[in-house]
């Protein structure tokens, strides 16, 4: 199997640099745009969350978990860290007018990885308002406070929905591509 | 594919929350705290496969992406340029005594104040530092932009891993030798961290180089903390100590040398910190596990 970007990165491929960010670059500047305050802000963060790529591409294992799911978590970390050091507002508008979400489609988005498409199907298995929930706080980056201030829920609701569709995406994401579940 | 813990494994209720919030938003102090106490290596297999759940859905549920603007792809190509020269001037990065890697610190925009309960900690521990650290506890006003802080524009070839160079020990045993080379020895707090700790710092003002040297520090699981290195520069507002970077101490790692690659020049050294935060470091530290402290003479 051919190394990935990553490990390209890791062993010293000048090259996989520039290719990491042409290959990534939209993936962590749309995270970056969703997750914080500003054009100025995301700006800022997409530089951070590339640093933060170049320092741990030694730590990528490729038995982990794919590339994209690896980039995916380093720019999670480092704007979640942003949010809460910055000011108290949600980095968003109202949930009334919060775009749409565009989910992958599964087995017709190349793009994706494979636990993307098993993290899609959850998703849509999900009872409604657990959906709603991993959306608000996944991907529109509210925290389970403003979650149930937005959704009128009860925070122990709230905490509860979550729990049970992130325990959900995670038993869909250990089965494989045969169908099969992995056992620890 | 990975694996999920075994079922003997499966954690209580309310660590899975705590390891779902930190997933989703971050920990306040006193839920890091409660998180700590738990069993690290339960928590740690949990916090990744929540983590990389939540990356799944995140990534699955951001279809339509927008470009990256080409002048922010050139900053961010720049910057990566300057990272890698940066690394390969010091010896390529990381190395030495059974160390996993010393990852190279770099520029690290505006951040709020820190907690107070996190800076009373702080204080206690460095009350007999200078005034440089004492005044990181104050309230920091806005930072330069990230590209201000970025390092000097080096080469734009980006060589990463040059050929055998001298172990991070041999470098630092050669800058000991240095007449000019300040040498600074650490003090333990009282973080469970520190317990039996020694180290001491060896850095050099023209190089801009250094080596940070410790026996007894304990070792981190690298998904759930890391140290951290700060520098208080005399050059610089007091605020805003220079991120030293990010490194592990692996298990059964009694002494580890640890090559520091300070993020931005530093002018007059005048203390270094060490403090436990979350992996790969944060914007501004929360002072909630300072390990160890050292001021220079």
């Amino acid at each position: 199997m051919n190394p990935s970007v990553l490990q390209r990165i890791a062993s010293g491929d000048s090259a996989a640099v520039r290719e990491c960010i042409e290959q990534y670059g939209a993936l962590v500047w749309s995270l970056a745009r969703r997750l914080s305050r500003s054009p100025s802000d995301a700006e800022d963060a997409t530089q951070e969350i590339f640093l933060d790529i170049w320092r741990s591409a030694g730590r990528f294992d490729a038995s982990q978990g794919s590339d994209k799911v690896f980039i995916a978590m380093i720019a999670r970390r480092r704007l979640i860290d942003r949010l809460r050091k910055t000011s108290a507002e949600p980095p968003m508008d109202p949930v009334e007018v919060l775009e749409a979400v565009a989910w992958a489609d599964p087995g017709r988005a190349p793009e994706t990885s494979l636990e993307a498409e098993q993290a899609a199907r959850a998703m849509a298995e999900l009872r409604p308002e657990q959906r709603q929930v991993l959306e608000l706080g996944l991907l529109h980056g509210l925290t389970q406070s403003e979650i149930a201030a937005r959704l009128q829920m009860p925070l122990g609701t709230v905490k509860s929905l979550m729990r049970r569709g992130l325990i959900t995406v995670r038993k869909y994401m250990n089965i494989d591509a045969d169908g099969v579940l992995s056992e620890g | 594919m990975m694996s999920e813990p075994g079922p003997q494994d499966q954690p209580a209720e309310a660590m899975v929350d705590l390891l779902i919030k930190q997933v989703t938003e971050g920990l306040a102090p006193d839920e890091q705290r409660a998180l700590d106490v738990l069993d690290s290596a339960v928590a740690s297999a949990h916090l990744r496969e929540f983590e990389r759940a939540a990356a799944a859905v995140t990534l699955a549920g951001s279809a339509n992406r927008e470009a990256l603007p080409a002048d922010l792809a050139e900053r961010v190509a720049r910057q990566a340029d300057a990272h890698f020269a940066a690394l390969a001037g010091s010896g390529g990065g990381a190395t030495v005594t059974g160390l996993a890697a010393a990852r190279g610190a770099a520029a690290r925009p505006p951040a709020s104040a820190p907690s107070r309960s996190g800076a009373y900690g702080w204080l206690a521990a460095a009350a007999c530092l200078v005034l440089a650290v004492l005044a990181w506890n104050r309230s920091p006003a806005p930072s330069p932009p990230v590209a201000e802080l970025a390092p000097p524009p080096a080469a734009p070839t980006p060589p990463i891993a040059p050929a055998a160079p001298p172990s991070a020990a041999q470098q630092r045993a050669l800058l000991l030798a240095k007449p000019d080379s300040l040498k600074v020895t650490f003090g333990a707090t009282k973080d469970p961290a520190a317990a039996g700790v020694s180290g001491d710092v060896v850095w050099d003002p023209v190089t801009q180089r250094g080596f940070l040297h410790f026996v007894g520090l304990a070792p981190n699981d690298p998904v759930l903390r890391q140290y951290q290195l700060w520098i208080f520069d005399g050059g610089r507002d007091e605020r805003y100590p220079v991120d030293g970077g990010v490194f592990d101490i692996p298990a059964n790692t009694t002494e580890a040398v640890i090559p520091i690659h300070a993020a931005l020049p530093v002018l007059s050294a005048k203390a270094f910190a060490v403090t436990v935060e979350k992996p790969g470091g944060v914007v501004v530290s929360g002072r909630e596990h300072v390990v160890v402290l050292g001021a220079a003479g």
